[in-house]
């Protein structure tokens, strides 16, 4: 998806780990899909460069959809969908 | 559910803490994990010394320059981070019993909570066999 698309999404849940370092953000993601339904949305913020990478492969790994992210203001943006 | 084991042989704080990192990426992928503490990481669980610990394998820092770095990038130290994977997965934390008497740990009282059973050398090797993958620290 691109940028614009992303930013149009209406996110069902966020999860803001702005300022914890790797693993914080992956731990928050995990414990937070819990609180997700299947198909929803959610939007995470991350100032840790390794959220980019650590979180579309466990998407993959997990069954879900990484739906794309972009960075902003000092911090990342991603998008997953629950399957 | 794949299987993670990891031998730990340290009582310092960076390699705890490493293993506790580690802990937590297995666990946010629903890996089951053995942990083995072996000879001197038994020191790290007995009661009353898991909160004060000062060693480090790596000198670059002082233990408290590194808790501080922890504290200023909000992560949890490394009990924190054992207690969340335990939370979050299946997490069996044995303590091998040689690093048992080495420590001066002969039961499982003697030892922090999140530790499951005292036990020899062969379960170690048995759960490292079936295991995805085998770390030691």
């Amino acid at each position: 998806m691109t940028t614009e698309e992303l930013k149009a999404i209406t996110p069902d849940k966020v999860v803001d780990s702005r300022g914890t370092a790797c693993p914080g953000p992956l731990l928050a993601v995990k414990q937070a899909i819990a609180d997700v339904d299947s198909g929803e949305i959610m939007q995470v913020l991350s100032s840790d460069a390794g959220t980019k990478r650590d979180i579309p492969r466990w998407c993959t790994k997990q069954g879900h959809d990484y739906l794309g992210d972009f960075e902003e203001a000092g911090f990342f943006t991603l998008y997953l969908k629950k399957n | 559910m794949s299987k993670l084991v990891l031998a730990l042989t340290t009582s310092s704080l960076d390699k705890l803490t490493s293993a506790g990192v580690i802990l937590s990426g297995a666990a946010a992928e629903d890996m089951e994990v053995d942990v083995f503490v072996l000879v001197n990481a038994g020191h790290a669980f007995i009661k009353g010394k898991a909160e004060n610990l000062t060693g480090m394998s790596d000198t670059t820092q002082t233990s408290e320059e590194f808790q501080k770095a922890l504290d200023n990038l909000s992560t949890p130290n490394w009990t924190e981070f054992f207690e969340m994977a335990k939370d979050m997965t299946q997490v069996n934390i044995y303590i091998c019993s040689l690093a048992g008497k080495i420590a001066g740990g002969d039961n499982k009282e003697d030892y922090i909570d999140i530790v499951d059973d005292i036990v020899g050398i062969g379960e170690y090797l048995e759960c490292a066999a079936e295991a995805d993958v085998n770390l030691c620290l």
